[in-house]
């Protein structure tokens, strides 16, 4: 991971002709790497309520949260991706989402930074990036205004079987 | 079944099911009526009518065998309706085990129950047999009347022999000529017709084609009626209606009026309603008349078309709604509240700067209205789900009214709070618990005829359903005053089985003895029922309205009865609960399945196999601790005075170990969502206000883990 780690200033692609249809990502951090899934797959940003633990659930889940009366599992993102764990912060949100099942799904994650728009040109697809177990997650790499996002997939994620991925604009 | 759309077909199986719980309660109504005087034609006709509208849904919808049911049933009907058969034990018998089949087709074209239905042929047959038994009709007895010999020809089959019916009664016979408004006639009609029901009969209404205006038509109706004229003009008479008495011929006139031209035609009628049928096939009414009546105006074509605008009609003014969209709607009203939460905030901030003062207390009175309005929208939706109890008793009337007659006992079913309402989950999940307790309650509790007049009780044994609301909760009784339960055999029984240690037999108070009967296994009839006086399963009576969040309690004397107590929470999404915390974490277990919750004294525990236990009073008790079975990690201090929570689950008691009890709370569960479906333990969670969230136990399932090892308990959930 360490080479996705300090994104590079990349402020020749600022000169790239923009093509395709643009999408806005929404970027947050987990650890101290930046991630982004498509604005549109993200229902709500939420503040971290007390979450209750569930024994017994799987690592990644943190718990449940009441959402205005619903009851949503949150999963840390993080454990999820098997990345390093760290401490979570106050800067903390829940990303709610839709899983499996239509079942709506909180994701922990440690900072929500902002939202880009980004061509198809300024996406370069993941496999020519990275391999491994990951791969099947991230659909590619963004730079948007010097910032290096690693874009996720949620279907896989989640374990969604949804044929296509909800595109956002 | 034709091929139609999945919401056409929801229609049609409610419909079917709304007109055959009608059918069944005027069936019932007829019953109880029946030897007390003349039948009501009313019910008879609403009861044709039923199977009548049945038929033509089932036509719609190509049921073809439930068309067929109602075809035999509707001319048993209509030969009862005229008179041709009597209504007797044996007809209604038949007409009973109508309504049963009718149940069990629905069920099969539903798909959710293989049936043959192989003996539906037979029932048809012996229906067509009741048909044919049909007695010749008696002659005309009694004086003859100064009758239009036009009206009298125009009479239907069915109007002739309510006529003759109540000439034989020695009613008299009224002319009443009435004018309508056309835009009013619907309802003044049947205005007219509920006046004069408690003081006799409306035999049939013609047009008199006179003085008839563009908008309004004047009526002749003919009535039959022990009140006096005088009586009868002070109730309907009035500037639109002029009432006379129909003179009675002398005897010597040579031809009577009365002359049944159609008497001994015993084919099913054509006109098989007098007047706007539910049918459009029937809609155009009495062609043949027409022709007959000179010199009158006929039923002109408005007043046919306005009948047939009458039948398609909707009867009642309900509407059949999805549960689910209930729902839907309760989530919105839990979205309006957060918005309100946040009204509220805001108002508490402007109320509190010294400038915006006068617009703070404008902005607190909105939003105290609003609050208020939320609440009573909730409310509302509440009671929308809920429906009375009543319908459920209709059905187990006719319960009893099958089984008493198959195990030949005479009962007497008394209902009480029909009119209670519970969530419609809970009354669908009730019907088979309730009617288990009843069966048992004939089967066995209910002496024989002979033994009864032995004891000096009623020959007629009486089964009381009693249903009324107490706070939060819905309470109904099964109360029966047969033999009651013999407590003894009960217990002997008990320890022949082991299930009871002779040493604890002294130590059982009279309300556990009786509980016993709740142990699976005990209470069949092959085994103890004979003696007890109950039957089957009142293990699975007890775990169904357990499922519920209910209780059933069980009182009974011996000779005198026994009474069975069901206390349920009108609303299946609210529940009483045990709040208790283990390290620091909060958990809520469902009362319905606690006990008792204890002290847990170190001094009574011990080890059997790794598995800790205790004894308590004489019996031993496995117990269970939460913060190991959960691997919950420690918050730090101990607790040095742990409780246990004693849950059971029919016969089997685990002490569930926690550090404190917080107290009784009613508590809404919502499952886990689909993610954590694999964790087992966990009914679900609760939210205890301030947006804390509280897992709720799953006592049985805790207790099977216990007993069987649950060797699955710890599967998480996996993805992709």
């Amino acid at each position: 991971m360490a080479d996705l780690v300090a994104p590079g200033r990349s402020d020749a692609q600022r000169g790239i002709k923009l093509r395709g249809p643009r999408v806005e990502y929404l970027a947050f951090k987990l650890g101290s790497d930046t991630y982004g899934v498509p604005i549109g797959e993200v229902r709500e940003i939420l503040k971290l309520p007390p979450v209750t633990e569930v024994p017994r659930a799987p690592g990644e889940i943190l718990g449940v949260v009441s959402v205005r009366g619903l009851l949503v599992t949150v999963m840390s993102l993080r454990a999820r991706l098997r990345l390093v764990s760290s401490e979570s912060s106050r800067k903390g949100r829940i990303l709610l989402v839709m899983g499996a099942h239509e079942e709506v799904i909180g994701l922990y994650v440690d900072e929500v930074l902002q939202v880009y728009r980004l061509a198809e040109s300024e996406i370069e697809v993941a496999a020519s990036v990275l391999g491994g177990r990951l791969g099947d997650y991230i659909v590619g790499i963004g730079r948007p205004e010097g910032a290096l996002l690693t874009l996720l997939d949620l279907r896989p994620i989640l374990g969604r079987t949804d044929p296509a991925g909800r595109d956002a604009t | 079944m034709a091929d139609m759309g999945d919401k056409a077909r929801e229609e049609f199986f409610s419909e079917a099911h709304e007109i055959i719980e009608g059918l069944s309660r005027d069936l019932l109504q007829l019953d109880s009526s029946r030897g007390k005087g003349p039948v009501d034609p009313e019910l008879v006709n609403n009861i044709f009518r039923a199977v009548h509208t049945l038929k033509g849904l089932a036509g719609l919808f190509g049921a073809a065998r439930m068309s067929a049911l109602s075809h035999e049933l509707e001319n048993v009907l209509d030969d009862l309706r005229l008179g041709k058969i009597e209504l007797s034990q044996a007809a209604l018998d038949l007409l009973f085990r109508g309504v049963t089949i009718y149940g069990r087709i629905l069920a099969v074209e539903k798909g959710t129950r293989s049936d043959p239905l192989s003996d539906i042929d037979e029932f048809l047959r012996e229906l067509a047999d009741l048909s044919e038994s049909q007695s010749d009709d008696a002659p005309i007895s009694g004086a003859f009347y100064e009758l239009d010999p036009g009206l009298l020809a125009v009479l239907t089959e069915y109007e002739e022999h309510r006529l003759r019916t109540n000439i034989e009664q020695g009613q008299s016979l009224f002319r009443l000529r009435v004018r309508f408004e056309l835009a009013t006639i619907d309802a003044a009609l049947s205005t007219l017709k509920t006046k004069a029901k408690p003081h006799g009969e409306i035999i049939t209404y013609l047009p008199t084609g006179e003085g008839a205006e563009a908008d309004s038509i004047e009526l002749d109706i003919l009535m039959a009626s022990k009140a006096s004229l005088d009586v009868l003009r002070s109730l309907l008479g009035g500037e639109q209606a002029q009432i006379e008495e129909v003179p009675r011929r002398s005897p010597s006139a040579k031809d009577p009026v009365l002359v049944p031209s159609r008497l001994g035609s015993h084919g099913p009628s054509h006109d098989p309603l007098p007047y706007a049928s539910a049918h459009p096939a029937s809609a155009p009414p009495r062609p043949k008349a027409v022709a007959q009546r000179p010199g009158a105006l006929p039923k002109t074509a408005s007043t046919a078309a306005m009948a047939a605008e009458v039948s398609l009609r909707s009867v009642t003014q309900t509407v059949r709604v999805d549960i689910r969209k209930l729902d839907l709607l309760m989530n919105i009203v839990g979205e309006l509240s957060i918005v309100r939460n946040a009204i509220g905030r805001l108002t508490e901030s402007v109320r509190k700067s010294p400038e915006l003062r006068e617009i703070g207390m404008e902005l607190y009175r909105l939003h105290r209205g609003f609050e208020r309005q939320l609440a009573d929208l909730q409310s509302g939706i509440l009671e929308v789900r809920m429906v009375p109890l009543g319908q459920l008793f209709d059905k187990l009337a006719r319960v009893v009214r099958q089984i008493s007659r198959e195990a030949d006992k005479d009962v007497n079913l008394v209902i009480t709070g029909a009119e209670t309402e519970v969530d419609k989950l809970i009354v669908e999940e009730l019907s088979d618990p309730l009617m288990h307790m009843i069966r048992n309650a004939i089967d066995h509790a209910i002496e024989a005829r002979i033994e009864r007049e032995r004891v000096g009780k009623p020959a007629v044994g009486t089964i009381a359903l009693n249903a009324f609301q107490k706070a939060s909760h819905v309470v109904i009784e099964v109360e029966d005053d047969g033999k009651g339960i013999d407590e003894s055999k009960l217990v002997s029984a008990a320890v022949k089985r082991g299930l009871l240690a002779q040493e604890e037999v002294t130590e059982l108070v009279h309300r556990e003895v009786l509980n016993l009967v709740f142990i699976p296994g005990l209470s069949t009839k092959s085994d103890v029922g004979e003696l007890s006086g109950r039957g089957v399963g009142m293990d699975v009576v007890k775990t169904n309205i357990g499922k519920l969040g209910g209780i059933i309690d069980i009182y009974s004397e011996r000779g005198i009865g026994t009474k069975f107590t069901v206390t349920l929470p009108i609303t299946l999404a609210i529940i009483s609960a045990l709040i208790v915390q283990v390290e620091g974490r909060t958990f809520a277990v469902p009362l319905a399945s606690v006990q008792e919750a204890i002290w847990l004294d170190p001094a009574a525990l011990r080890r059997v196999e790794g598995q800790e236990m205790m004894t308590l009073r004489g019996a031993t008790l496995p117990l269970c601790r939460i913060n190991e079975l959960f691997a919950l990690s420690s918050v730090g201090k101990t607790k040095t005075r742990p409780y246990a929570v004693v849950v059971s689950v029919g016969a089997r008691r685990l002490g569930l170990v926690v550090d404190e009890l917080i107290g009784q709370q009613d508590i809404v569960i919502k499952p886990l969502g689909p993610s954590l479906k694999r964790v087992k333990g966990f009914a679900g969670a609760t939210e205890l206000g301030d947006q804390r969230v509280a897992l709720v136990l799953d006592a049985p399932a805790l207790i099977e883990e216990a007993f069987l090892g649950g060797g699955d308990a710890v599967v998480g959930a996996s993805y992709g």
